[in-house]
């Protein structure tokens, strides 16, 4: 079969395409094990590691001291405390009088506790 | 994608892969992306479609691993058809031509500007007039002269028989002929074989 100048015009334009570079990016190829790694994530959800979270120091010292949780119940303590310094209860008052003693007043910032320092 | 130059066959890796080997999984996507890659973008001329159509025939091959049947087709040859199909799909939406906007500059390489330019515009007449072929006829010819494939995995590929794979391919080679030889000055044949 005798090939026409046509035919071979065809072929070299096939071979022109044919020779382009198509060489997939790293972007490409990272995208398709990412979702590989989704499809067995999925069928295997025991088994696959999903990666740790990057911690800040924040992070850390909540870890620290036992997570949420635990940040709740100590910052409801720390108010618990606040609430009784400001407002103690008359059990407290007592019992601090006895083993205090009773409070006196000392006027600090009265003119006449300083009166005998001046020259 | 020898299979002989590998250890295991895409089948068997797929086969692992199923069965949660991530490895499996790395070796499949060093192996079988280039083709695919290559695939789309000699068929849609455009990186960034291309890899699309790579990333959602991939995933679509992670999803069937499972129910994979290595009796039924060899994984190359089901990912050739995917790659086809995807590719169709697209050119169909764009109305079966090849938009010019859609179609990327030559990058590098190209012995001169003026050759690079008429090798390109060589290119985008070849790749539109594929594209206005029926799709059958643009799949055979692709398949055969882009992907350089024997006409009996054509015919697996595209689920019909050797004869309508020769036929096709003939009857497009021709409409190709017909469409392109009107352009011979206008892309520059003259230049190279005068």
């Amino acid at each position: 079969m005798m090939i026409t100048d046509e035919e071979k015009l065809l072929d070299q334009a096939f071979a022109e395409m044919t020779a382009q570079d198509a060489t997939p990016s790293e972007g490409l190829l990272n995208r398709i094990m990412m979702d590989a790694d989704d499809v067995l994530a999925e069928a295997f959800p025991a088994q696959v590691a999903t990666p740790e979270p990057a911690q800040g120091f924040g992070a850390a010292l909540l870890d620290a001291i036992g997570g949420w949780m635990s940040f709740g119940g100590l910052a409801a303590a720390t108010m618990a405390g606040l609430w009784i310094g400001v407002y103690p209860p008359d059990i407290v008052y007592d019992y601090s009088a006895d083993v205090w003693g009773d409070t006196i007043e000392v006027p600090l910032l009265e003119s006449d506790v300083f009166a005998g320092l001046d020259g | 994608m020898s299979q002989t130059e590998h250890t295991l066959s895409d089948a068997d890796l797929l086969s692992a892969f199923a069965t949660g080997d991530r490895s499996a999984a790395l070796e499949l996507t060093q192996r079988l992306t280039p083709r695919v890659m290559g695939q789309a973008y000699r068929l849609l001329g455009n990186r960034a479609e291309a890899e699309d159509v790579a990333q959602e025939a991939m995933m679509r091959l992670w999803k069937i691993a499972p129910d994979w049947d290595a009796e039924r087709a060899l994984v190359t040859t089901w990912l050739y058809r995917v790659v086809a199909n995807l590719c169709t799909d697209r050119l169909r939406k764009r109305g079966r031509g090849v938009a010019l906007d859609a179609i990327e500059e030559p990058s590098d390489g190209a012995p001169s500007v003026a050759a690079g330019l008429q090798d390109t515009a060589r290119i985008q007449a070849l790749r539109s007039a594929l594209a206005d072929l029926p799709e059958r006829q643009a799949q055979a010819v692709s398949l055969r002269h882009l992907e350089e494939l024997g006409n009996p995995q054509i015919a697996d590929i595209m689920d019909t028989n050797v004869r309508t794979v020769e036929s096709l391919i003939a009857r497009g080679k021709r409409a190709l002929i017909a469409k392109l030889s009107g352009r011979k000055d206008e892309l520059g044949y003259d230049d190279d074989h005068g």
